[in-house]
């Protein structure tokens, strides 16, 4: 995309619809002032077209209607102001100016239109995960966007880059309109991003927690976030000499959690059987910044020393995740055995299986056993089977 | 033309549609007075108005059995707060939280969060839904046209099924063409006007050329040449009087106008182009057209001397602050990575060596001149005037596009190559829904209740 | 009678997927077996989440999941393999190479004496 130039000499000012001095004039004199400017765009009421009739067709002044609110006060929708917004909520001052909402619908009070990431920001996201390699989670704590937004825009940005490449036609003028319609996010080399693209901890809420449920505790217990989630799933009370040690070293408590999330306790037997619901603390994307603040709250002037056991704490939490991914991968790969015949054009995957009591289970029809049912069939031609893929993998 | 069936001035609903009968009747929607209605009624004209909104191309079978009483939301979480407190402050004083002013007390009391207003969030799933919302589309029936025709791809692989639920981390992508002409204004009486009278100059032109090929071969060629010679500093100055022109229009000239001047400035180029010697053949393509034009002002520049280059290098870095994008800023060994910017290096190279040159008036071209000059080109690169399109060239967005622009944040989108992510299912948060919605919350209450008592 | 370790057909019209399973050689080939010991895909997957050069050289595979210690254990009370059978668990290492494996060495050896 070229530059977007924002200096005012050399605005956008090229083109009739990217000019806002265009605009505006169009809807101030176009309804008020049809006759001096330009007669032929005025707007006329419509004659019925039965000329003896005085009785006008309902349809038709309902048109009237409708082209006299686009004429009249819908006048300034009709084309964008740059940088602004230009929503039916959006209204003029004294002076004509138009003031810019983020309401886009006049009667849903519950729904703002809200920014989107800019071109610099987005470049400079892709710019630091990909050449600088850091990685995800420090990007979106560093610009304040969602760690999947990063990943989203590392993906659009590396496609862009591709297309560009194959000399694939882009929709550079629609890109630029749309980016001068919505509010964005900007971010400038300089000063950086000004206010924080979105909220990064957002803590998604548990199924767990929609009942309400009366606990009583005595008033000399202290009653936390951890008690409350072993509440909410059913689960006894920590040992005293637990709590202790949790509340002694409360990262590390976090940690042992967050680095390895299969070593959660769970609760319940069979089929009921569940993970115990974990404090806010641990379920949160950015459990490492809950550490940071804490080791503000604590040594609050040494900022240089803060910020080296933060960085500690991040590098081992990436660290757990890679091990994590890298076992998991090994895993999987000491379990499938890959051969290639020479008389074959495929791959053959022979993966490892268990058939045994506790896989195919009493009756022979456990779920964990390999192979299809039997005694189930398969209703793939009947009628109203919807059969549209439900995934599509990269 | 409108949609006559959907969008009516009579019982006026709201539907996913960018047009101005829908924007019309979106302004004065009402529900019927509450008064005099029946709780019966009330669901129903709530559900009715919600569902010819949210998901209209779906049949209600369909979407019954997709609506799901349970909502997906989040608390946005305060990571100083977090640290202050193991939430044993809240807990404090019988269950009712121990605050030490009542004004904490009132900032620690949320907004509600509106469930009601996610009833159909479900629907925001579906590929079509989302290519409306990504603005890919200017109604939910177009994006289903564009999935049906084939136009869009997900994760790179074709898919023709609108009700394809997307999953999270789910890249779609429509053909940027497509996208272009749903969003672009469309072409108007002026514009099949112009078009047909291009085409017919254009073969006129060409049975002159014929002819002029026969007469005279060997002539034409020395003519150019002498044209070429005599010509840098008009050409110069033909084009910025031109480019000058269309930036300094009036304010109430009509958009008809500026765009006859643009096509001016397009012909004033073309004309350069065939006149330099670097190019006796006329180039039809706006790129290779653009490359000419920057090859013409070197060459112009390789005739003088070497000796004042280093001054020139000086001021063309000067002219170049002022932008804001530090790419083009005379780096020449970053500039060559790609030929794009590399292009537009070269080009802002040449307009500041022309303005060194002393066969042209410093006066006359000033740096903001010479932006002006590179600005227009470029404009005219990213935005040619193309009859072949289907959509009025110069591409602009469809008028009252604005009034419905706004792209919700469970979706990343691209712009630029017309490609989006599906992030995660759409939330509520405190005070917050995301799914765009033109109801209130009270129709949402009750369409949710009228789906409710059918699980 | 014969307990043979063959493929049994599930899926659907055009879209095969086989079960491996243990049967009495005299049962029909869908009924119920003796035991299910892994599954075969023939339909070749495009293997996914490469990079384009990767992409290019890459073959499609074919999925077998498969029991080892069940098959050995059948194979060694006397199941016998089907063909197709045979030839997934030479592939994955339980049996000889080729079902006639001796007589053909034993032809390869003749054809080198003479």
């Amino acid at each position: 995309m070229a530059p977007r130039i924002q200096n005012q000499v050399v605005s956008n000012s090229l083109l009739p619809y990217l000019s806002p001095s265009s605009t505006t004039s169009s809807s101030t004199c176009l309804p008020r002032l049809p006759s001096t400017s330009s007669p032929s765009l005025a707007y006329r009421p419509r004659q019925s077209c039965r000329s003896l009739s005085s009785t006008v067709a309902p349809q038709t002044r309902r048109r009237e209607e409708m082209f006299g609110w686009l004429h009249g006060p819908g006048a300034r929708l009709k084309n964008h102001v740059p940088g602004q917004t230009n929503y039916l909520t959006s209204f003029k001052d004294k002076d004509g100016n138009l003031l810019s909402s983020t309401k886009i619908f006049p009667q849903n009070l519950m729904y703002r239109s809200e920014s989107i990431l800019s071109e610099d920001l987005r470049n400079e996201i892709y710019d630091r995960v990909v050449r600088q390699k850091r990685s995800v989670r420090a990007v979106s704590v560093e610009l304040q966007v969602d760690m999947r937004r990063v990943a989203a825009v590392v993906r659009l940005v590396e496609l862009e880059n591709r297309m560009k490449e194959q000399d694939k036609p882009l929709a550079l003028p629609y890109a630029r309109a749309i980016h001068e319609m919505v509010p964005t996010s900007n971010y400038n080399k300089e000063y950086g991003s000004g206010r924080p693209h979105e909220g990064i901890n957002d803590l998604p809420v548990h199924r767990l927690t929609n009942p309400q449920i009366f606990y009583p505790v005595s008033e000399s217990r202290q009653f936390n976030r951890v008690d409350a989630g072993r509440v909410f799933s059913a689960a006894p009370a920590l040992e005293t000499s637990q709590v202790e040690e949790n509340a002694a070293d409360p990262y590390a408590s976090v940690a042992r959690i967050t680095q390895n999330p299969g070593s959660i306790e769970t609760v319940g037997k069979g089929d009921d059987e569940q993970q115990v619901l974990q404090p806010s603390d641990m379920r949160i994307p950015h459990p490492h910044l809950v550490a940071k603040e804490r080791q503000n709250i604590i040594n609050p002037n040494e900022f240089h020393k803060n910020r080296e056991i933060y960085n500690e704490r991040l590098a081992a939490e990436e660290n757990a995740t890679q091990e994590r991914k890298l076992k998991a991968e090994k895993r999987r790969e000491k379990q499938m055995l890959r051969v290639q015949p020479a008389d074959s054009r495929f791959e053959f995957r022979i993966k490892d299986v268990v058939v045994s009591k506790e896989t195919t289970g009493k009756d022979g029809r456990g779920a964990r056993a390999p192979g299809r049912r039997y005694g189930v069939p398969s209703y793939d031609r009947k009628r109203g089977q919807v059969k549209i893929p439900t995934r599509v993998v990269v | 033309m409108r949609n006559r069936a959907t969008t009516k001035l009579n019982k006026p609903k709201v539907r996913q549609s960018w047009s101005k009968w829908n924007l019309y009747n979106l302004q004065r929607f009402k529900l019927p007075f509450a008064v005099y209605r029946t709780h019966f009624q009330q669901k129903w004209d709530a559900k009715s108005a919600a569902r010819a909104y949210h998901g209209e191309q779906v049949s209600e079978k369909q979407w019954t059995g997709m609506f799901s009483p349970r909502i997906r939301s989040v608390m946005p979480m305060d990571a100083r707060k977090l640290a202050q407190d193991d939430g044993s402050l809240k807990s404090a004083g019988r269950g009712s939280g121990l605050f030490k002013t009542e004004e904490d007390a009132l900032k620690e009391e949320q907004k509600q969060i509106p469930y009601s207003q996610m009833t159909f969030a479900p629907l925001e799933r579906r590929l079509d839904v989302a290519i409306f919302r990504a603005m890919f589309a200017s109604s939910a029936r177009q994006a289903r046209q564009f999935v049906i025709h084939g136009a869009v791809t997900v994760n790179g692989k074709p898919m023709r099924h609108p009700s394809y639920l997307l999953n999270p981390g789910d890249l779609f992508q429509v053909e940027p063409e497509r996208v272009m002409y749903a969003t672009g204004a469309p072409k108007d009486k002026v514009d099949r006007r112009e078009i047909r009278l291009a085409n017919k100059e254009a073969e006129e032109a060409k049975e002159k050329e014929a002819e002029a090929a026969e007469e005279a071969e060997g002539e034409a060629a020395e003519e150019a040449k002498e044209n070429s010679v005599e010509n840098p500093r008009k050409t110069l100055k033909l084009l910025l009087s031109q480019a000058k022109e269309i930036m300094s229009t009036d304010k109430k000239t009509l958009p008809a106008k500026r765009k006859q001047e643009l096509r001016g400035f397009q012909k004033a180029v073309r004309r350069v182009l065939s006149r330099s010697e670097s190019s006796t053949i006329l180039t039809d393509s706006l790129e290779s057209q653009f490359s000419q034009l920057t090859l013409l002002l070197r060459a112009r520049e390789a005739d003088k001397k070497n000796k004042d280059m280093e001054e020139t290098q000086e001021k063309g870095e000067e002219a170049e602050k002022p932008k804001s994008k530090p790419e083009s800023s005379a780096d020449d060994a970053e500039a060559t990575e790609t030929g794009q910017q590399q292009l537009r290096d070269n080009l802002s190279e040449a307009f500041a060596m022309a303005t060194q040159n002393k066969e042209v008036d410093m006066s006359e071209l000033t740096r903001d001149e010479v932006q002006v000059l590179k600005r227009a080109l470029v404009q005219m690169r990213d935005n040619p005037i193309d009859h072949s399109k289907p959509y009025a060239t110069p591409w602009r967005p469809r008028d009252y596009m604005s009034a419905f622009a706004t792209i919700p944040r469970y979706l990343e989108v691209n712009h630029n190559i017309c490609a989006a992510v599906y992030l995660r299912h759409p939330v509520a948060r405190p005070g917050y829904s995301e799914v765009p919605s033109p109801f209130s919350d009270s129709v949402g209450t009750m369409a949710f209740t009228w789906y409710l008592r059918r699980r | 009678m014969v307990v043979r370790i063959r493929l049994s057909r599930f899926g659907n019209k055009h879209q095969p997927f086989y079960n491996i399973v243990v049967a009495q050689a005299r049962s029909a080939r869908d009924s119920k077996p003796l035991e299910v010991i892994g599954t075969f895909n023939p339909v070749p997957q495009r293997p996914t989440n490469l990079s384009d050069e990767e992409a290019r050289r890459a073959r499609a595979y074919k999925e077998v999941s498969l029991d080892r210690s069940r098959a050995k254990y059948w194979i060694g009370v006397g199941a016998q393999p089907s063909d197709s059978v045979w030839r997934l668990m030479s592939l994955a290492g339980i049996v000889r190479e080729s079902k006639k494996a001796g007589e053909s060495k034993k032809a390869t050896e003749e054809k080198a004496q003479e």
